[in-house]
């Protein structure tokens, strides 16, 4: 009896094992028309900004189109990790928000489709892709963002110059990210470089800066939160997520940027390769490109600057023309990176800090 | 009472030949329950686990693990790990047996407050504890610059061992509660009558029967702190371990090839700790229940007593002092800045955005709890008590949902299960995960609860089984029980209390775990620590506070309907099971 058992067990589990047999994989969805035929369907949406933002884009593409738009809220290293693991069948048809060197990575590891929308023609140059795998949405600059209370206790005044960080009164009173885990430290360090003219002289202020700095943590806007506490005086974060934080109680903290110039980041939006809602994602491209689009941000606590140029200009977004912007290279800047961080680690992090 | 062993057969790490008392019976429901038990593990974590390792070999992958032994800084990420494990793992396991001894043990009032308190770290929301403990302790922390002027730097190794001793302790507590409470108290008497002081008793008799228990306690401890990821995020400052390692190289340097290199460094000190345990185990194993314990145990109530009090005092009052800033932090406006009470985090939080990710969170654990709780008991079981070879194994493999870091877990699932199986034109698996998979790919996210859930109740279960006699079982047996009726109607009710520690964690486990979840979440599924995420990324802290106050209320009252419902129902034991809620 129990061998029978047996051999009634071993069949069941020779045909879980021997499968199903399934059609050939459906032809991938022919690349439709970017305009003129009428959208119907879903589109989901793989989105890197904050949540409400994500949310209020999605909805207002849905308003406009009739399409059935979801997102996820993923940050770009979690994005690009996601679409490598199911390359062969994306769940995701456009991709919103988050640093441009994502995008660049992504575009690297063939996860992502060149779209060049009509809309980009208003972007400025400098704000999208030369090969059009993305298309410029925001601009974030890097700013110091300092809580007044700590720094009059300390004696110093709000900072305008990188070289104010290194004041000894400011020792342990800095924060900012570690570059290899956060675009905005990374951001910082590359400015470092075009300002200082070289890597070895940018390693070398990161050293002096090191003896001042109390943690270098892993999300990039964690040091404005760290100097909204008062852990430290002076957090080193994009403006806008500076003043969010302001505006969401931590009272105390002011933004500044340094008179030798700053870096930036360009937030982006690209087509996913292989999309199963292609011509959706397509529109939906154009749609976040136009200004109405964009001026959905700062309704909801999103203050980067935008794009384009007809978008309306909220008081609380950083006027570019006050703030001076270093050159900054992206495809240099993502070429040098991993070196450049690994260099971060030995030479900088890894020293004792008195 | 088989006080002195003859070394006894531990689950065949050495099959004992000698012994023929233990004469492991092969029967088919056995064999059934092993090939399932092995093919689910194979399934939820070996599977997946494989697609992604298997990158580690790939030319980037062989540069870090080379580059692991030979650059200074790499070696310093090793050595931080090894030393944060090994540190949380003694103080977390001497705390949770402290807790235990005094609940257990001593005479000593307020024991039900201790109890509950002891309890509450188990649901800790990723960022909760940390985030707490910097408002409380930090620079500028309300105790420690509010009420004594100093600048503290909690951000390290200090930190990160105050958050993970607090968050972890209870799991050691709730093994050790359920061991000494099924120590049968005759022993002590023996030991009493034969004139040895209470001192004399506890370190020659009551110690070596809880060697199990101290074992697996400090191997889940050593485990789970060195493959957590989000306190060493939040309050981790430069002791970078391979954990927050692994996480830099997937989302920082877009480099998965290098992420699952890391993990698979990090599962060596995993793997050694638990070699090592198993090996001191089976040397020291004291069996010490053959049925249940008849009589009570004396209580300490001589002077010994109030120091321990006053140290089990200390670990309630912070974990009070803890969630209680957690739970004032739901009602402010941003907690430690601006103090104003406000019902507005609430509103915010039950007015649509949190209700449905509340509601999938808790529906998805729910259903895990049990799928988790009972392959844990019966991993336990076939350890303990059936499997010759390969024991260890299996021991090892029910582990591995938390020996790995949750980053590299979740894209392992992604990997395996985002997209259908499909070789030669047949489907072996549709896609579970994902945004293209039925039910929204929910299946792939029970999944990750079950397999991130099994470990504790497994752990709890194997030091049970250990200490119970297995002449029990095979009393059964001779009757003409077959295996899985032994384990039912005899095994189980012994180690009942195992297994509520089993599908509380579950539970906790299930509705806090974040990191894996990040790779299979799609818009149909909304779980809650992903909201918390987000609201602390947007600066509201008091959302997130709220959001851990309520996950706090969901899992502590499924813990008091689990105990009533596990409880032993028929009265008689004085072996309280996990009782008191």
């Amino acid at each position: 009896m129990s061998r029978l058992k047996v051999a009634a067990a071993l069949a069941a589990f020779a045909l879980m094992a021997t499968g199903c047999a399934v059609e050939d994989a459906p032809p991938a969805s022919s690349a439709a028309p970017a305009s003129g035929a009428k959208l119907s369907g879903s589109l989901t949406v793989v989105c890197g900004a904050i949540e409400e933002v994500c949310a209020a884009w999605t909805k207002g593409f849905e308003a406009k189109t009739g399409v059935k738009t979801s997102f996820v809220r993923l940050s770009s290293g979690e994005t690009v990790a996601r679409l490598a693991a199911a390359k062969a069948a994306p769940e995701f048809d456009a991709w919103h928000g988050g640093p441009a060197d994502g995008y660049g990575a992504a575009a690297k590891q063939d996860l992502i489709e060149k779209y060049v929308s009509p809309n980009a023609a208003k972007i400025p140059d400098k704000y999208k892709d030369k090969d059009g795998f993305w298309t410029g949405v925001y601009v974030g600059a890097l700013g110091f963002c300092s809580n007044q209370k700590i720094l009059k206790e300390k004696g110093v005044d709000v900072p305008d110059s990188w070289d104010d960080l290194l004041d000894p009164k400011l020792k342990g009173q800095v924060a900012t990210a570690h570059p290899s885990t956060s675009g905005t430290a990374f951001t910082l360090l590359w400015t470092q470089v075009v300002l200082r003219g070289g890597e070895n002289q940018a390693i070398d202020w990161m050293k002096k800066l090191h003896v001042n700095v109390l943690q270098y943590s892993k999300s990039g806007t964690a040091p404005g939160q760290t100097a909204g506490r008062g852990e430290v005086a002076v957090g080193m974060v994009f403006s806008h997520d500076c003043v969010l934080y302001k505006e969401r109680g931590m009272t105390d903290l002011v933004v500044s940027f340094p008179k030798e110039g700053t870096g930036y980041e360009v937030g982006g939006v690209g087509l996913i390769k292989g999309a199963k809602n292609a011509a959706n994602a397509k529109a939906y491209i154009d749609y976040v490109l136009t200004a109405e689009a964009q001026e959905i941000g700062p309704t909801v606590g999103s203050y980067q600057v935008l794009t384009n140029p007809d978008a309306k200009v909220d008081s609380r977004m950083v006027k570019l023309s006050d703030v001076n912007l270093v050159n900054y290279d992206f495809e240099k800047s993502a070429a040098a990176k991993k070196d450049l961080t690994a260099r971060f680690d030995a030479e900088v992090a890894a020293q004792p800090k008195s | 009472m088989s006080v002195a062993t003859p070394p006894r057969g531990d689950a065949g790490a050495q099959a004992p030949a000698s012994s023929a008392r233990v004469k492991k019976s092969v029967d088919v429901p056995t064999i059934i329950v092993t090939t399932a038990v092995i093919a689910i593990l194979a399934l939820l974590i070996v599977y997946p686990l494989v697609r992604i390792l298997v990158m580690a070999i790939s030319p980037a992958g062989s540069a870090v693990v080379a580059k692991m032994f030979t650059s200074p800084v790499n070696q310093r990420i090793v050595l931080n790990t090894v030393i944060l494990g090994t540190v949380v793992g003694a103080i977390g396991t001497l705390v949770g047996f402290l807790m235990a001894y005094v609940q257990v043990r001593v005479d000593v009032p307020g024991k039900k407050v201790l109890h509950l308190l002891s309890l509450l770290p188990v649901v800790s929301p990723p960022f909760a504890v940390a985030t707490a403990v910097i408002t409380l302790f930090g620079r500028r922390g309300m105790i420690t610059h509010g009420l004594l002027g100093a600048e503290t730097n909690i951000y390290g190794l200090t930190g990160l061992t105050l958050v993970m001793v607090l968050s972890f302790f209870p799991v050691a507590y709730m093994n050790f509660r359920g061991l000494l409470s099924s120590l049968d108290p005759a022993l002590d008497e023996a030991a009493a009558n034969l004139g040895a002081n209470k001192w004399h008793t506890f370190k020659t008799v009551t110690l070596p029967m809880l060697v199990p228990g101290f074992a697996s306690s400090f191997l889940l401890l050593f485990v789970e702190s060195i493959a957590d990821l989000a306190n060493p995020l939040v309050i981790g400052g430069d002791f970078t371990v391979l954990a927050s390692r692994i996480y830099i190289a997937i989302t920082g340097e877009y480099d998965v090839p290098s992420g699952a290199a890391y993990s698979l460094v990090l599962l060596l000190p995993a793997m050694l700790v638990f070699l090592v345990q198993r090996y001191w185990v089976s040397r020291k194993s004291v069996v010490s229940v053959t049925g249940k314990p008849a009589g009570k145990p004396a209580l300490l109530d001589t002077g010994a007593r109030w120091p321990l009090y006053a140290a089990s005092l200390l670990v309630v009052g912070l974990v009070a002092l803890i969630y209680i800033t957690v739970i004032a932090g739901a009602f402010t406006k941003i907690l430690g800045i601006n103090n104003q009470f406000t019902l507005d985090n609430f509103k915010y939080v039950l007015s649509g955005i949190g209700n449905e990710s509340i509601k999938d969170t808790t529906i998805l654990a729910l259903i895990a709890t049990p799928i988790a709780g009972l392959i844990g008991m019966l991993i336990a079981w076939l350890v303990v008590r059936k499997m010759k070879r390969g024991a260890a194994w299996l021991d090892f493999l029910g582990m591995l949902g938390l020996a790995v870091p949750g980053t590299v877990v979740g894209i392992g699932y992604a990997i395996a299960f985002n997209t259908p199986l499909i070789w030669q034109k047949r489907m072996f698996l549709p896609a579970l995960g994902g945004g293209a998979a039925m039910l929204g790919g929910a299946i792939a996210i029970v999944m990750v609860y079950v397999i991130r859930s099994i470990p504790p109740g497994q752990q709890s279960g194997i030091a049970a089984l250990k200490q119970i006699d297995p002449s029990i079982d095979e009393a059964s047996a001779s009757l003409g029980a077959d295996s899985v009726t032994t384990f039912r109607t005899v095994t189980l009710p012994l180690i009942r209390s195992a297994f509520l520690t089993g599908l509380i964690y579950a539970f906790a486990r299930s509705m806090t775990t974040l990191s894996p979840i990040i790779f299979i979440t799609t818009p149909q599924t909304q779980i809650m620590t992903k909201q918390i995420l987000s609201e602390v990324d947007a600066g509201r802290f008091g959302n997130a506070f709220a959001f851990c106050t309520l996950l706090l209320g969901i899992v502590l009252s499924v813990m008091g309907l689990l105990t009533l419902l596990v409880r032993d129902r028929r009265g008689a034991g004085r072996v309280s099971v996990g009782g008191g809620l």
